[in-house]
C-alpha cells in the first residue's frame, strides 16, 4: 500500500514539489516558534527562588560627594532599618534582581571552570528576599576570618563544580570559602535560565555596593517612600536617591520577553493558517481533477471509506518527505548545540512541530477527501 | 489591452470567492507584516519629532579604551569635561550639543509616585532638536551660568504632576528629589525609542547632581554633532577624529591603564547597529536570523500562492488554448498573467494598507511605546509599493510560465 503511494506521488513529483517546500517551510517556522516557546516554558517552571512582592530597590549615588561614602551608607541603612514600616533591609551590588545590569566572573574549583553571576550582598540578604538555603547556612558578618570570604552558591554552580560533593566548607577559586548553598535564583525574572550564581559577603568598609533592598510590611504606599526618600536626601546632601519596586521591575522585564514572543506568535499563527488555507485549496482541486480515477476505483469496489484513506495517507507520505527534510535542518540545531540551548528543548520543539503539521495537514485533507469519498461512481464515468 | 487584462483578472477573482479570499487573505496579510515593520523601523531611524535634523547629525555615545595588549576593553559615556574640550570645539560642525543618557527617578505628589525619567542638557540641546513648545521657552546660557534651578517638562509629567489643568504651570514649583525647581517650560514629549532626546524632566547641567564637574574622560554624557549640511557630515566626522587622535597615550582611568581610546561619531543607524554587540559572529547569526525570517515571512505566503495559482491553471486552459490558437506569443501570455497577477497583489496591498492603519493606531494609541508616532509616509508607501511589485512578480512568474506553456491541443480538449 505505502510502495502504491509513493509510486502515485513520485508520478507527480513536479505538481507535489512545491507543495513539499511549503509544508517544509512551515515545519521550519513552526520549530523556529515552538523552541522559543518551550524554552520560556521550560524556564518559568523552575522556581523564582526569592519573594518580590513588597520588595524594594533603592538606589543610592554619591554624586560629586567623595568623602566617607561607606559609613554614609552605612549610616543610611541603618536610618531605613529603623522605620517600624521595614521588616528588613540589607546592602548589595547594583545588580539586583529585574535590574538590567549584571556581573559575572570566572570561579575554579578543582580545574573545573565556571562562569557564574555574581552578588556582592550582606548578611540579612537572604531574610530580605526571603531565599530558603538548602545546605549550610546564609553567611554572617562574623564569617569574615582568615583570607577567605565567606560566599554562598546556587544549586546549579554547586553542580557544575561539585557535582556529587559536599560543597559546604570547600575552598573555591582560592579566595572564597562556601558557606551555603540555596536552590535557585533567577534574578532576571522568571523566564530567565537558571545560570549559575554566587553570592559574596559585601565589605562594610568598601565605598561600591550602594543598593539598599528592603522588605516593607505589606501596603506599605507611596507616602511613606516620600518620607523616607526625603529623609535620606538630607541625611546626604547632594546624592541621588532613587526607588524601583519589584513588582514593577518584574513586569518590565517580562515585557521584554513576553512582547517578541507574542508578536512572532501572531505572525506565525497567521502564517499557518495562510499556509493551511492554501492547502485546503490545492487538495480540493487536485481532487477534483481526479474524478475519473475515483470513479473507476468506486465501480471497481471500492468503499467511500478506502477513497478517503487513500487521499488522506497521500498527503501524509508527502508531509513525511516535507518533515523528513525539514528534520534534516533542525536537527543541526541539537547537534551543533545553537545559542547554548539544551537539546531537549529543541528535540521537544521538534516533536511538537511534526504533531502540529500533520495535524493541519490531516484536517486540511479531511474535508476533500469526504468530498472523494461521495463521488458516485456512474456520474464520474459518465463525464469521462 | 492592460484595461482587458485587468478586467479578466477582475473576473477571475469574482468566479471563485473561496480561492479569492485565500490569495488576497495570503498577500495583504504579508504586506500588512511589512508594511508595519517598515513603518516601525522608520519610526526608529528616520528624522522624526523632535530629532527632525538627525539626517545631518552625528551621535557620540561612547568611548572605548583598551589596555596595551588589547584583551580586554571597558567602554561607556563620556564626562562633560572631555566632551567641551573635544566635541565643543569642533568648528566645522553647526552645534554641538552635550546631554546626559536618560536617567531615572521618583517624583511624590501627596500619596501618588512618578517614576520619571531626567536628562541634563546645555543651552544648545534646544537648538539641535526641535522640541515643540507647549508653554513657556527653553533654558538660555545665561540660566545655565546662574546655575537656576529651572526645568523643561513634558505634557505628560504635566498631567501626572499638576493634574488635568488647562492653564499654564510656568513658574510653578516642582520637587524631585528634595530640590525645589521651577517649570519654565513645556514640550510635547519624545518618544522613549529615541533615548538621546526621551525624558520626562530635562534640566540645565549646571543643576545639582548632574556631575559634570567630573575631571576624567568618562561620565555620564553623551553628545549629537550637528553638521550644516548633509554633505557636510565627513568634514565633521574626520575633524572629530583628528581631535580624539589628540587624546595623550597611555593613560589611566579609575585605575585602568588604557593604551588605545576609540571614540566614534556615527549616523544614528550606524550608532544603533553599533550598540547591538562589537561582537562579529553574534551579529551575524543576528543579522541572519532576521534575513531568514523575512525571507520565510515573504517566502511562505509566495509559494502558497504559486501553488494555488498552478492549480487552478486547468480552469482558463480553454481561454489560454484558444488565444494560443489565434497566434498569441508565449511572452504576450506570460506578459497577461504577470500583469494579473501584479493587479491582485495591488488590491491585496490596499487592504494591506487600511490593516497596517489599523495596526498602527493600535500601536499607538496602546501606550506600548509612549509617544509612539509611527506613521506611513511616503518612503513607507514607497517600500511598502516595491514590496508589492517585488512579492506579485515573484508569486506570478511560474503559474504564468505554466500557463503559456500549455499545449494547444491538450488545452482546447478540454
Amino acid at each position: 500500500m505505502i510502495r502504491h503511494l509513493f509510486k502515485l506521488i513520485w508520478n507527480k513529483k513536479k505538481a507535489h514539489s512545491l507543495l513539499l517546500v511549503e509544508i517544509w517551510a512551515s515545519f521550519l517556522v513552526l520549530f523556529g516558534l515552538t523552541s522559543l516557546i518551550v524554552y520560556n516554558v521550560r524556564n518559568y517552571r523552575e522556581p523564582l527562588g526569592f519573594e518580590y512582592q513588597n520588595a524594594w530597590a533603592i538606589s543610592l549615588k554619591s554624586n560629586e560627594d567623595t568623602t566617607e561614602l561607606a559609613q554614609k551608607i552605612e549610616m543610611i541603612l541603618q536610618r531605613v532599618k529603623a522605620y517600624p514600616e521595614v521588616e528588613s533591609a540589607s546592602r548589595m551590588s547594583n545588580n539586583f534582581p529585574f535590574s538590567q545590569s549584571s556581573r559575572n566572573n570566572g570561579i575554579d574549583y578543582n580545574k573545573k571552570h565556571v562562569l557564574a553571576d555574581f552578588y556582592v550582598t550582606d548578611e540579612n540578604y537572604a531574610k530580605t528576599m526571603v531565599i530558603p538555603v538548602v545546605e549550610g547556612h546564609w553567611y554572617r558578618s562574623a564569617d569574615s576570618v582568615g583570607k577567605y570570604s565567606p560566599v554562598v552558591i546556587n544549586r546549579k554552580l554547586k553542580e557544575e563544580l561539585f557535582g556529587d560533593e559536599k560543597p559546604v566548607g570547600k575552598i573555591i577559586s582560592e579566595r572564597f570559602k562556601v558557606t551555603g548553598v540555596v536552590n535557585t535564583f533567577k534574578s532576571k525574572g522568571e523566564f530567565m535560565v537558571d545560570k549559575p550564581a554566587l553570592f559574596e559577603l559585601v565589605d562594610a568598609k568598601s565605598p561600591w555596593d550602594d543598593l539598599l533592598m528592603i522588605r516593607v510590611k505589606p501596603g506599605t504606599d507611596a507616602v511613606f517612600e516620600a518620607k523616607m526618600v526625603k529623609a535620606i536626601t538630607t541625611m546626604v546632601a547632594g546624592w541621588s536617591v532613587e526607588v524601583d519596586h519589584l513588582t514593577d521591575s518584574r513586569k518590565t522585564t517580562h515585557n521584554l520577553t513576553l512582547v517578541p514572543v507574542i508578536i512572532f506568535l501572531i505572525v506565525s499563527g497567521f502564517l499557518l493558517i495562510n499556509v493551511a488555507l492554501g492547502l485546503f485549496g490545492v487538495l480540493n482541486l487536485s481532487i477534483a481533477k481526479r474524478r475519473g480515477e475515483i470513479g473507476l476505483r468506486r465501480a471497481l469496489g471500492a468503499t467511500g471509506n478506502g477513497i478517503s484513506q487513500q487521499f488522506i495517507s497521500e498527503i501524509l507520505v508527502l508531509a513525511t518527505f516535507a518533515l523528513l527534510i525539514g528534520l534534516l535542518f533542525a536537527m543541526q540545531f541539537p547537534l551543533m548545540n545553537v545559542f547554548d540551548i539544551q537539546a531537549g528543548i529543541y528535540l521537544t520543539a521538534i516533536a511538537i512541530s511534526v504533531v502540529v503539521i500533520y495535524g493541519i495537514v490531516t484536517l486540511c485533507a479531511l474535508f476533500p477527501s469526504r468530498l472523494a469519498a461521495r463521488i458516485q461512481p456512474a456520474v464520474a464515468l459518465h463525464e469521462e | 489591452m492592460l484595461t482587458n487584462y485587468i478586467k479578466i483578472a477582475w473576473k477571475v477573482l469574482l468566479r471563485h470567492p473561496f480561492y479569492t479570499f485565500i490569495t488576497l487573505f495570503g498577500i495583504s496579510l504579508t504586506l500588512t507584516v511589512l508594511m508595519v515593520l517598515t513603518s516601525f523601523l522608520d519610526h526608529l531611524f528616520g528624522s522624526h519629532y523632535p530629532e527632525t535634523k538627525r539626517d545631518r547629525s552625528l551621535y557620540v555615545m561612547q568611548m572605548r579604551t583598551q589596555d596595551s595588549t588589547r584583551t580586554g576593553s571597558s567602554s561607556g559615556p563620556m564626562s562633560f569635561k572631555f566632551l567641551t574640550e573635544y566635541a565643543k570645539s569642533l568648528k566645522t560642525a553647526e552645534r554641538v550639543t552635550i546631554c546626559t543618557f536618560v536617567n531615572s527617578s521618583n517624583a511624590y505628589v501627596g500619596s501618588q509616585k512618578i517614576k520619571l525619567n531626567t536628562k541634563y542638557t546645555d543651552a544648545d540641546f534646544w537648538e539641535v532638536t526641535e522640541f515643540d513648545f507647549l508653554e513657556g521657552k527653553p533654558y538660555n546660557e545665561q540660566n545655565i551660568a546662574n546655575s537656576d534651578l529651572v526645568v523643561v517638562i513634558t505634557d505628560d509629567f504635566k498631567k501626572q504632576y499638576f493634574g488635568n489643568v488647562a492653564e499654564s504651570v510656568i513658574g510653578k514649583d516642582v520637587e524631585i528629589e528634595s530640590i525645589h525647581y521651577r517649570v519654565i517650560g513645556v514640550v510635547r514629549g519624545s518618544p522613549v525609542t529615541r533615548p538621546f532626546t526621551y525624558a520626562d524632566v530635562y534640566y540645565p547641567y549646571t543643576t545639582p547632581k548632574s556631575n559634570y564637574q567630573r575631571t576624567g574622560m568618562r561620565g555620564g554624557y553623551v553628545a549629537i554633532l550637528l553638521a550644516k549640511k548633509t554633505s557636510d557630515l565627513k568634514t565633521v566626522r574626520d575633524e572629530f577624529q583628528s581631535h580624539i587622535a589628540r587624546i595623550p597615550l597611555p593613560g589611566v582611568e579609575d585605575g585602568y591603564k588604557y593604551a588605545y581610546v576609540e571614540v566614534k561619531s556615527e549616523p544614528y543607524v550606524e550608532n544603533f547597529v553599533g550598540t547591538l554587540n562589537g561582537n562579529k559572529g553574534l551579529k551575524t547569526v543576528f543579522f541572519g536570523i532576521i534575513a531568514f525570517i523575512m525571507l520565510m515571512l515573504i517566502g511562505l505566503p509566495a509559494i502558497n500562492l504559486v501553488n494555488v495559482n498552478v492549480s487552478r491553471i486547468m480552469e482558463r486552459a480553454s481561454e489560454i488554448g484558444i488565444r494560443k490558437a489565434f497566434g498569441a506569443p508565449v511572452r504576450t501570455l506570460m506578459w497577461q498573467f504577470i500583469i494579473e497577477n501584479i493587479f491582485i497583489t495591488l488590491i491585496g496591498g490596499g487592504i494591506a494598507l487600511v490593516l497596517t492603519l489599523i495596526v498602527i493606531q493600535l500601536i499607538n494609541s496602546s501606550g506600548i511605546i509612549a509617544y509612539a508616532d509611527l506613521t506611513i509616509n511616503l518612503n513607507v508607501f514607497l517600500v511598502s509599493l516595491l514590496v508589492c511589485l517585488v512579492f506579485g512578480l515573484l508569486s506570478g512568474v511560474l503559474p504564468a510560465l505554466r500557463m503559456s506553456k500549455l499545449k494547444i491541443a491538450e488545452a482546447l480538449k478540454s
